[in-house]
Formats: C-alpha cells, structure tokens, sequence
C-alpha cells in the first residue's frame, strides 16, 4: 500500500496557490496526508495553505528558506507512516497536477517498483497544451537540457514508450514523487542549493545510488514557472535568477562528477564562459556577461564549499556509469552552438547557458518578410531565397569565365602581386614595419582562411562579382522592395563593367570598395532615415567599413566625404542627431586609419593610387567610354554592355510619380561621371566613381520597378511594353555575363606565374640580403628588391630606394665597371636576378663585373652573386610609437566594432516587470 | 521651368541635355595622343676596365687610351714583377716582351679607362711560327666563342688565364664539321685565382679539321684565347659574336690570297645561312653559293675566294637558327701566312686598334663596311711618337664597303673610328701585311666595340618588376 504525503511550498504565490490546492486536493487517489509549508509570504498564502490543509498542517518558515530547506523542515517532522510504501509528494505553489497525476504517478510506481523518483509532464500554466518538459537531463556544460524544441505543443509526441513511462535522469521538483526511504537514504535535496537545480542534484544522487527516475506522460502538472520567469521576486538569494540557474548549473556538475572528469569539465566551462561573456558583450548585454564572470567565478574561488558538497558524494560518483548515458549526447552541444549563431545573426544574442527552467523561450520577434516562411527545412528556407539564387548564379557565371584563374600557379598581375605567403606573414609585416593598413585587413581574412593568404585573395578578388551581388541584394533589403527589381539590381551590378575589369586587372582595392558599396549605401540610408539608437550603430558599422575601403582605395573617402558633407547639409536641420552621426561615420576612418593617413596627406598623388602595384590607366578614355559605365583597361566589355541599363534609367524618368527620385539617381549618376572624368585624365582608373554612378542609376530605377509589375497586370499593349522593359533590363547582365565568359576573364591577371624569385636566392639569401631583380622593360629596365621571399601584398607601397640606388643598378646594367656594384652590396644586394628575356648587353655587363659571380644562367633566367662583402640592410628603425599605435588601433577596431555590433532586440525584461516592493508575490 | 518639370519628358530632356554636357567635359578634356616617351640610353664613360694579352712572349704589346677629357686615372700594366704606371692618355705604351712571359694584365681606371685598348703582335721570319700573330687583349668573362680550323688541321692551343679573385670552373664545347664532339676533358677544369694555363686542343678533341669552339665557365670569369698554327700559317682566332641570326663577318681585306668561310650552327636544328657579300660596288649574293646548309651542331665551310679574293668585304649571313662564323684570309707566297677574321658587332660608340704599322713593307688596311644604311665615321691616328695627324673622314655608302691604307708614322700607332652621330651601323677589321722573303705575313683583327662609352639603359625602380609580364597601357 502506498502512503502519500503532498508537501506544497509557497513562498508569495496566492496568485497560483488557490487553484493548485485545488488540484491537490480534488485529486482521483486522494493524498493520505497534506502539509504547507509557508517561506514568509507576505500575501495571505499561509491562510489559504491553512484553508486546504487545516491550520496545524502548515509549517511556518523563514522568509529566506530555500525550498529544500522547507522540505526538510517538513520531512523532518513527519512520523513515519508504519507499514506502507511512504511517498512524498512535492508540489510547487504555482504547479498545479491534473486530477489523475497522483493515479498515474502511483501506477507507474507499482509497475517499476524499482522506482525512486517519479514525475509528471509539465506543461505551461497560461498556454495550457504547451510542453515544458518531460524529464530532463544535463549537457556537460552544466546546461539543463529538456531535450524538447522550442514552443513545442503537447500531442503525444513524447508519450510513445509503452505505457507512457519514461526512463530520464531527473524530473523537476514541480510535482516530484519522492520514495521517502530514499529520502532519507540519500538526505533528501541539498539545502545548499535553495532555488534551481536541485532537483537535478536529487535525482542524479539517486539514479547513481542505482535507483530509477521516471517521468510519467501520463500525468500531467501545469506549472508557472514564477520564479524563473521573474513573475515574483526571490527571497532566499538577492542574485538574478539567471545567475543563480547557471551557478548551480556548474555547481552540481562539479560536485557530481568524478574528480578527473570534473577537472576537464571545469577547464571546459570556464573557457566556454569566457567566450559566452565576450559574445554577450559585443551583443551588448553586459548583464549576461557579468552572470556568467560571476557564476564561474563563484565555482571557482570556493573550492572548500565544492570540496564539501563533492565529499558527501562520494557515493553517487561511484554510480557514476549509471548516470553517463542519461547526459545529453554530444550531437546537442553542436546543435545549441548553432543556435547561437543563429540567434546571434538574428540579433537575439547569444543564448542562456544554464539552459531555461524549462523549455519555453519567449517568442521571439520574427523579422523580416522573408523570415516569415513556414517551411522550417534550412535548405530549403535557402535555396528558395532568391538572393541565394542569384548568388549561386552568379558564382557559377565566375567560375565559368575565370576558369582559368582558379588553379595553377601563384595568382598575379595586374595590379596584383604574386600572392605568396600566409597570414603569419602578413602580420609580421604589418606589425614590424609602418605598412599600409589594408595589410591587417587582409591578415585578418587569411587568418579566417586558416592562414592562406591565396585563398583569401582569390575570394575577395575572383569571387568579387558573386559577392558584390550578393552584398547588393541583401544591402537593399530595407528600401527595394520589389523582389524582382532586387534581384536586377543586383546581377546589373555584379557585373557592371567596373566587376569585370576589376578580376581582369587584379585590382583588389577597387573589389573590395566595389563589394562593400551596396552596404555603405544601406548603412548611410539607416543613418539618416533610422530611428535614433539604430542610426547611431548604423554610423558606427559604416564607419568601420568606410575605414576598410578607404585602406584599400583612400579615393573613396573623397566622395563620400562630399557626399556626407551634401547630406548634412540637407538633413542635418531636419533630423537630430544627423549630423552627429555623419561625424561618427566619416571620422572613425580617420581614427582608425591616422598615421597612414598623415602620409597620404604628405604625398596626396597617393589618394589616387589603391592597394596593390602602382597600375596606370589610359587617360584617353573615350567619353562614351566613361557615359556608359565603362572604365575602360583590361576585362571591360564592349561600351554598347551596359546600354539595357542605361535605357531602362532613362525610361524609368518618363514614370510621373518616380520622376523625382529616378532624377536625384541620375543626379548621383552624372556627379559620379564626372568624377571618373576627372580622376580618368589624372591617369587613374574610374572604377570606383563610376561604381559609385552606377550604384545611384541602379537603386533608382530598382525603386521604380515595381511599376512595371502594373503595367503587366494591366494587360494588353502595356503587358508586351512590360515585357520590353524586362527584355532590355534584363540585356545587360545576361549579356556582360556571356561577354565576360566568352572573354575568359582575360586580363593581366593570370595564375601561372612562378616564384619571381630564384630558389637559390631564396634559400641562400641571409636576413637582411635581399635580391636585385633586373626586368627588361618597353624601354629600358625596370627593377626591384625582394628581400629574401616574394613580396607580400603591400610590400610594394614601401619607401623607394632611391636615385643614387637606381643609378647604381643603371651602372651595374650599363657595365662600366667602378664601384656601383660594390655600392649595391653596400645596400644590401647579395644577389642579381634576371628573368628572361634577358638583354645580352645587360648579361654581357654582369658576366664582366669583377665583383660578380654567374650562379645560373639558362633561357628562363639568369642568376648572380656578389663575391665581395655584403652589408646587410638595416632594418627599418623600430620607432616605439608605432607599437603602441598598433595596440591602440587593435583596441580602436573592437571598440567600433561593439559599438556597430546590432544589439540583442527584444527588450531586457528586468526593466518592464520590475514589481514595486509593496506588491512583492510568492516564492519558489 | 516650371511647365518643363511637369511635361512627362522634360526631366528626360533635362537629364539628355545634362549627360550631352558630360559628354561635352569628357571629350573636350581628352588629352591628344601622346606619343610614347622612349627614353633612350645614356652614354657613360667606361670606370674601370680589366684586360688581358694572353702570350705576349716575344710579342710586342701596345696599350693606348685614346685622348679623352674624363679627368684623371691610370692604366696599371703588370709587366712582370715591376707594374708600369701610365696616366697619360693618348700615349702609346710599347713593349716587347721577353719570351716566355706570363699573361699579362693591363688594369685602368677613371679616365684611362675609358677606351683602353691593348694588343700583343709578334712577327716571327723563321721556324714553326713564321709570320704575324696578332691578338687583342681579352676581356675576362664568363663564355667566349671561336671558329676557325681545327686540332687535326694544325696546333690548336688555348690559353686560358683567371686573373680574377674568385676560382673558375671552365668547361670547353667543340663543334666540328661533323658535329658537336663529345670529349672526357672538355670540362671540369679548375683555375684557381691568378692560375693560367694553355690547354692543346689535340688533347680534348683530336679529330676535327674546323672547329668553333665554346668557353664557358660555370662560375667565375675566364680570359680565353686561341692560338692556331696550320701549315699555312699562324695566327690568333679572335674572338667572335655569340651565335646570332644575323652575323656580320668583316675586315676581308682587299688583297690577293684565298678566303675560306666557317660557319657553325651550335643549336638544336639545322641551319640554312644565307651568304652576302659588302663589296665596295654593292652587296651581292656570290653566285652558286648563296646559301650554306650547316647540320645542327656542326660547322662548315665555304670557300669564298673566286667571290671576293681582291676586294675587301665585309660577309653578311643570315639564318633562322643562331650562328657563328669566322673567315680565313691566306696571304700569298711561296711560304703563305694566315689571318682570322670573326662575327663582330657594329662600332657604335667607336673602336680603338691599339696597333698598326706603315712602312714601305708593312700596309695597315682597315676595312669599313656599312651593309645597312649609308655611315660616316672619322678615322683618327695616335702615333707613338710626333704629332698626330689631321682625322680623316670617311663616308661609307648603304651597302658598301671602303678599304683605308692607313698612312703613318713608321714606329707605329693607333687607329681611332669613331661613328658620326647619325651613322648608320659600321662594322670594320684591320689587316696588316707585311711583304717579307719567301710570302707575305698577314694578321687581322676584326674591329670591337672601343670600351670607351658605355649604354646605360634607362632605369626605373618599378614594384611591379616582380610580375612576368612588363605593364602596358592600352590607349
């Protein structure tokens, strides 16, 4: 026979007590015996405990006691009920069972009389089909797992195990049968952990004591979570909720598991905790951050407390192999870290590590239309955007016309160095010398592309076109809202003749711009039209971007600083904080940027000049050249390419109610060819102010598309004018991409070129050696320094060499004889390179020098050493300025960074449901 | 205005008007095609030359640094034990060695340098070694070419010096009229610093009658030199041209006496040469013997003597595969003597001959030919003693040949040919005869390049040096 004891502990709770006493008592096995306890309420729950149990049945507790401690107190005092199997049964103030839930507790307790613990399926007390949990188990970073989805509805799906019983390691204290004998066999709840987790401290200790914890889907508990959810205020401890779930969450992890595991498993969280605190930070939630520092800290530096509570398990930790399979499996962890980044993307910040009380997540805020699809499937979900679409288009358009770039030897040409080295490289280049800061940038990239600096090259500059349309589609999200106009807008742009040219040239500066240029305009429209907290990150992140860009291509900062300044000037009296935000946006660059800068401005030839070798354009560009958006130079289609487009814009003028804004893109248009004119005859190539035109014609008449979806509809002559329109739109991408295949992305760009220097050289060169290469040129020789490896992108930009070294290589070249070969080992020369062809007179001068020595000589190329002394170089002096600088820029970048980052967007709830004191409610 | 922004097509009108405007800026501010900028090499004088007279034994040697207004320096000439130290430029240095001496190496810097010219004559009546042997003193370097008869024709000696600090690793290839020779001692031989050594060519390569021969060292810098003594006589094979597509063999002088054409294809592939001769009338193909088919990796020879014995010439060939070629000139007597010429290249900054002679026995021919376009050079004595005489000018017409009797002072002198600015490529040689008992002696020399003037390229220092291929605008 059983005997049952239901304990009910309130704590502030008469919002919930009335109807659960109810339930208690309107139970179909009537409990034998009914104790309340009372934790100090000070809203008349201990009369209603009164009322259900009889007024000497409730014990009266302090208004700090935990709820393992009103247990105790409670089993304590309980005689023991002679003869029978003697349950307790524990109810939480806001847990209400369903009448049959003792019923079926007890059968199931009859049927696996091996069973300890037993426990309902909880469902949510409000949204009464909604499943909280049915058992739970725990992750090895402490995170209490239900194993159940988020929002998950209560059909039956978690009953399938015969006769709706279920093998788990822990059932919540809401509605827990406890075997008394085992009770007291294992000392009940550990007082020491008043509020979360002890549950999962109990039934751990009692399945490694070899012991069964079922949870029973038969009966069901509705339960409010009041506490967890911050519905009342917590007496026992003055700490968050949160913090308290997620210390203890550590706290029985560690004091249940076996000391080598518990060692690992320390080491584990607290790096996990550390990285968790980081994330919460850059979402901007230092209040996560602090519970997190503060719940690994609290296990950390209170070994003795652990030593305590590890020593009285002693036990369980032997029963340890019972307990290991019920732990979550590891496949979890991955899919919760998921979760994270997907939660972060979604700007819902990193998720809580203790894991909820219970499953329920607040809803969370669905943004976006596009977020909006009820096909859960990820790939699906994926492949049915049309960005996505339009990204795979667009890359297998690129892979088809570079397919000659994608393999091979070293990528170069161009503008483009030979891309050799890694990311160590480019770090120790741009942190030993004063490089140009587009260096860290991509140091930063090649350390994503897990240190090859080739891969991160070849994504930014082959995979520029997939990427510019991408970044164009999803850039204009905001403000384009027709679809079909997007996903024109941005295969136009991705392969404007800017797109082409850029690959075809190696132009990296002028890609990177090009990519981003869709989010500098999105950013800069968030910074004047976006509400005020948003408009201020908006300026941040475009800040930061612009300093990105203008590392790569110092030209774009001229405009858009002309562009800010326009802006400002039109809404900076309208809108606060406008201005304000303008400065944010075009001074983070020059924060971030400022010494390099400053040498920019010494040598103002140099805003012209953009990442990578000096590469000249033609300054006869023709005008329809520069009319049609074509910049000219290798990989450039035809001019008629990008006609569609043009007659498309100037259509999209004859459309009244666009008329306007279609006239402010052409604006932006013409202003933009304007300036390729101007930067055109300075001998520069217009990709960038001609990206910048084309980017206003495209937005402009993507804004007016939507008309053309009118006109269809209308029918008759006006559907075959739509018709037309779409035809030429649509001429100009499909035709740059068929030219651009057909073209073979031909360019100075190629990816079979070899090392530029001889492996002789390279191995015998000492530190501070460095090899003259002498190239025969149009006119003349041409020649530069390798220092011991193959330059790294950037290196080039270095501080010539000066005349008296050029007249000393021309003299050498010459063969005069004299000192200029000894000056050049003065300088640090140990080696004479020439590549084929190689001039007879220039080899007839090297062989006759007497202080040289032919190493090689074949048709490929020629080799020499200096026999005399060689002095090595001095390294760049080490100005100590430039050290801390770089430690101030590192920290300048994540400052911006956070600054930029999007914050977590639903509202922290302490501030909205903050109950005023007098109001204080119920416990547990 | 108004009524022109509410018509449907005035902003069309406008945004057209404003793009013509564009168009307008954009054309008007076109830049004319500029012409590209070719920047031309820069004559430099020469700092420091380093040469060597590879035997001057018995031979007098002559050093002379032509006038020049370069400011101070100084030939060094290691005569022996005790340097002689000349600073003068202008002045001729003469010597006879004793027999047996070891090459010699003539060093100058600053403004002596600048066209240093040195050169060893012997002249033996009697013996083995009768007749004139004339060399001019070699550069040290790293690959030297010779055609010429070879080992099984006559003794073929070749005297190898390494006046240079570091060791040189020589290696010897030989071509024959049968092809290239495969031979155990062609290579691996070792000159330590300030080592010189005469290697017999029996020894490497016993069997070809002609021979062009490579010296090459894998490191270091060798001078190199080849002495041929054949029963016709002796001589020295100058120096040729590396092989080329075009090889100008001049200085065929315009006396009496057999002319005999080696041409060697040291490539991969066979060799069709097509032959002209400058003549002083006219550049011709000599009948029957318009071209020479050389197999790949071997030499010819083409007797050239009904074509041009009596007139001096200049031979120009040109094939599709690189060659090299030399000439043999044969003086006539009851005892002959013999003479090399050699492909050389044009005297475009001048030339210096170190020595020439003029006596009722000794003419010094010089043989000017211009087989391109019409040149004019001035021809300039530096005499060992006395005053120089006035320069002469001589104008070659296109596709001619001029032969010059050089008169001078009887002790001897130099000859200095300098092109005038706006010539056209000459390429030259010096003869001398001498009428002797028994046959005439004869000894030529191909005119080089004068090392006074040096071409220094135009250089810019250019990152993108690094990449394979130079960058060029597209206009």
């Amino acid at each position: 026979m059983h005997s049952v004891t239901a304990i009910v502990v309130a704590h502030d709770g008469s919002r919930w007590l009335r109807d659960t006493l109810r339930a208690v008592l309107a139970q179909t096995r009537p409990v034998d015996r009914g104790v309340g306890v009372d934790n100090g309420s000070r809203d008349g729950s201990r009369d209603l405990l009164g009322e259900a149990f009889g007024k000497h049945s409730v014990v009266q507790m302090p208004r700090s006691s935990g709820f393992a401690e009103a247990v105790h107190e409670v089993v304590r005092r309980l005689p023991k009920a002679p003869g029978d199997t003697e349950w307790i049964w524990l109810i939480h103030d806001d847990c209400a069972p369903d009448v049959r839930a003792l019923e079926f507790l007890l059968h199931a307790a009859d049927e696996y009389p091996e069973t300890a613990v037993l426990g309902p399926k909880l469902r949510d007390w409000l949204d009464r089909k909604l499943l909280l949990e049915v058992g739970v188990t725990v992750a090895r970073s402490g995170r209490r797992e239900t194993g159940l989805e988020a929002r998950e509805y209560d059909q039956g799906q978690h009953d399938a195990e015969p006769r709706g019983v279920r093998d788990v390691l822990a059932v919540s204290s809401a509605g827990m049968l406890i075997r008394r004998d085992v009770w007291d066999e294992l000392d009940g709840l550990d007082a020491r952990l008043p509020l979360f987790r002890d549950d999962l401290d109990f039934c751990w200790r009692a399945r490694a004591a070899g012991h069964r914890v079922l949870a029973v889907t038969a009966a069901v508990a509705w339960h409010a979570e009041a506490s967890a959810k911050r519905r009342r205020r917590i007496a026992a401890s003055d700490d968050h909720p949160r913090r308290l779930a997620r210390r203890y969450s550590l706290f029985v992890l560690m004091a249940n598991l076996p000391f080598w595991t518990m060692l690992w498993s320390l080491l584990r969280n607290t790096v996990g905790s550390l990285i968790r605190t980081v994330l919460f930070l850059v979402a901007k939630q230092p209040a996560h951050a602090v519970d997190e520092l503060a719940a690994i800290g609290s296990v950390l530096f209170h070994p003795l407390r652990l030593r305590r509570a590890r020593k009285a398990r002693k036990a369980s930790r032997r029963g340890y192999q019972l307990v290991k399979p019920m732990f979550s499996p590891p496949s979890l962890a991955f899919r919760r870290a998921w979760e994270m980044v997907q939660n972060q993307l979604s700007g819902g910040g990193p998720m809580d590590s203790a894991g909820r009380h219970h499953a329920v997540q607040q809803p969370g805020a669905e943004e976006g239309d596009e977020l909006l699809n009820d096909d859960d499937g990820f790939l699906r979900r994926t492949f049915a955007s049309p960005g996505v679409r339009l990204f795979v288009l667009l890359t297998a358009v690129a892979v088809a016309a570079e397919r000659d770039l994608l393999t091979g030897g070293l990528l170069g040409g161009g503008a483009l160095v030979p891309v050799a080295g890694g990311a160590s490289d480019l770090w120790a280049f741009y942190t030993g010398e004063q490089a140009p800061p587009y260096v860290a940038v991509l140091a930063v990239l090649s350390t994503i592309t897990f240190g090859k600096t080739w891969l991160a090259v070849s994504i930014l500059l082959l995979g520029c076109v997939p990427l510019s349309g991408l970044s164009a589609y999803l850039a204009t999200r905001s403000f384009v809202t027709y679809r079909p106009a997007r996903v024109w807008m941005a295969a136009t742009y991705a392969l404007l003749p800017v797109a082409t040219g850029v690959v075809a040239s190696g132009r990296i500066g002028s890609a990177v711009v090009f990519i981003l240029l869709p989010v500098y305009a999105s950013l800069a429209t968030k910074v004047l039209a976006d509400t005020r907290k948003p408009a201020r990150r908006a300026a941040w992140g475009l800040g930061l971007l612009l300093a990105v860009g203008t590392a790569f291509a110092p030209i774009l900062y001229v405009f858009v600083a002309v562009l800010g300044l326009l802006a400002a000037v039109s809404f900076g009296g309208v809108r606060r904080g406008v201005g304000g935000n303008l400065l944010i946006a075009l001074g983070a660059p020059l924060l971030l940027l400022g010494p390099w800068l400053a040498t920019i401005v010494h040598d103002p030839v140099r805003i012209l000049r953009e990442a990578g070798l000096p590469m000249t354009s033609s300054p006869r560009l023709a005008p329809e050249s520069l009319l049609t958006l074509n910049p000219g130079g290798p990989g450039t289609p035809p001019i008629w390419a990008t006609a569609g487009l043009l007659a498309v814009a100037l259509g999209a003028l004859l459309l009244r109610r666009h008329q306007f804004i279609v006239a402010v893109g052409w604006g932006v248009a013409i202003v933009g060819v304007l300036a390729a004119t101007v930067v055109s005859r300075m001998s520069t190539w217009p990709g960038v102010p001609l990206a910048f035109a084309a980017t206003g014609l495209l937005v402009s008449t993507a804004l007016a598309a939507h008309r053309v979806a009118e006109f269809r509809r209308a029918g008759g002559f006006r559907r075959a004018g739509a018709f037309l329109i779409v035809l030429v739109a649509f001429a100009t991408p499909v035709a740059a991409a068929t030219l651009w295949i057909m073209d073979e992305a031909g360019g100075p760009v190629r990816r079979d070129l070899r090392s530029p220097l001889p492996a002789i050289a390279e191995a015998q060169s000492k530190p501070g050696q460095g090899t003259l290469l002498i190239r025969a040129a149009d006119a003349g020789l041409t020649y530069t320094v390798l220092r011991g490896r193959i330059p790294v992108i950037g290196e080039s930009e270095r501080a010539a060499y000066g005349s008296d070294f050029t007249d000393a290589v021309a003299g050498l070249a010459s063969g005069r004889g004299g000192s200029d070969a000894a000056e050049l080992a003065g300088r640090g020369i140990a080696f004479v390179s020439v590549p084929a062809p190689i001039d007879p007179a220039l080899r007839r001068a090297l062989d006759s020098e007497p202080t040289m020595a032919r190493v090689t000589l074949t048709d490929r190329a020629g080799l020499w050493r200096m026999t005399g002394t060689v002095t090595p170089e001095r390294p760049p002096a080490d100005v100590a300025w430039h050290r801390w600088w770089l430690y101030g820029q590192g920290a300048l970048v994540v400052v911006v960074l956070i600054l930029a980052a999007p914050g977590a967007r639903t509202a922290e709830p302490e501030a909205a449901e903050e109950i005023p004191a007098d109001r204080e409610r119920v416990a547990v | 205005m108004r009524r022109l922004i509410e018509n449907r097509f005035g902003m069309l009108a406008l945004v057209l008007i404003a793009l013509g405007a564009v168009y307008g800026v954009a054309f008007a501010s076109r830049p004319a095609p500029a012409a590209p900028v070719r920047a031309e090499p820069v004559r430099a004088p020469i700092a420091a030359v380093s040469t060597v007279c590879p035997d001057p034994g018995g031979a007098m040697v002559t050093a002379v640094t032509p006038p020049n207004s370069g400011g101070t320096g100084q030939t060094l000439i290691e005569d022996g034990d005790e340097p002689v130290t000349v600073d003068e430029p202008g002045k001729l240095w003469q010597k006879t060695m004793a027999a047996g001496t070891d090459p010699m190496r003539v060093h100058a810097t600053g403004a002596m340098a600048s066209g240093l010219e040195a050169a060893q004559t012997r002249r033996a009546l009697t013996g083995a070694a009768r007749g004139l042997a004339g060399v001019r003193c070699v550069d040290p370097g790293a690959d030297a070419w010779f055609v010429g008869p070879g080992p099984a024709a006559g003794d073929l000696k070749l005297h190898l010096a390494n006046v240079e600090s570091a060791p040189a690793d020589v290696a010897l290839v030989v071509y024959s009229g049968e092809g290239q020779v495969i031979a155990d001692r062609a290579s691996g031989m070792l000159l330590k610093p300030g080592e010189h050594r005469v290697v017999d060519l029996k020894k490497v390569a016993p069997s070809p009658l002609v021979m062009a021969l490579n010296v090459s060292t894998g490191r270091g810098r060798v001078a190199a030199a080849v002495e041929a003594a054949t029963p016709e006589g002796v001589d020295w094979l100058p120096q040729t041209t590396r092989p080329a597509e075009r090889v100008v063999v001049p200085g065929v002088p315009g006396s009496a006496g057999r002319r005999e054409l080696y041409v060697a294809a040291p490539g991969e592939s066979d060799a069709v040469v097509h032959v002209k001769a400058v003549l002083k009338d006219g550049s011709y193909a000599l009948e029957n013997r318009e071209t020479v088919e050389v197999p790949a990796g071997s030499v010819a020879t083409l007797d050239l003597s009904t074509g041009v014995t009596g007139q001096p010439a200049a031979i120009v060939l040109t094939s599709e595969t690189p060659v090299v070629a030399g000439l043999k000139i044969v003086g006539t007597g009851g005892r002959t003597d013999v003479a090399f010429t050699a492909g050389a290249p044009s005297i475009d900054l001048g030339s210096v001959v170190a020595d020439a002679r003029s006596t009722k026995e000794v003419t010094s021919r010089l043989i000017l030919s211009a087989p391109d376009k019409a040149a004019e050079v001035t021809v300039t004595l530096l005499p060992r003693e006395g005053k120089a005489p006035d320069p002469i000018e001589v104008a070659i017409p296109a596709a001619r040949t001029k032969e010059l009797i050089l008169k001078g002072p009887a002790k001897g002198f130099s000859v200095v040919v300098t092109p005038k600015t706006g010539s056209g490529p000459v390429y030259g040689g010096r003869v001398m005869e001498e009428r002797a008992a028994g046959g005439q002696l004869v000894t030529a020399q191909p005119l080089a390049v004068a090392r006074t003037w040096t071409l220094v390229p135009p250089v810019a220092e250019e990152p993108s040096a690094v990449l394979s291929q130079p960058l060029s605008q597209p206009s």
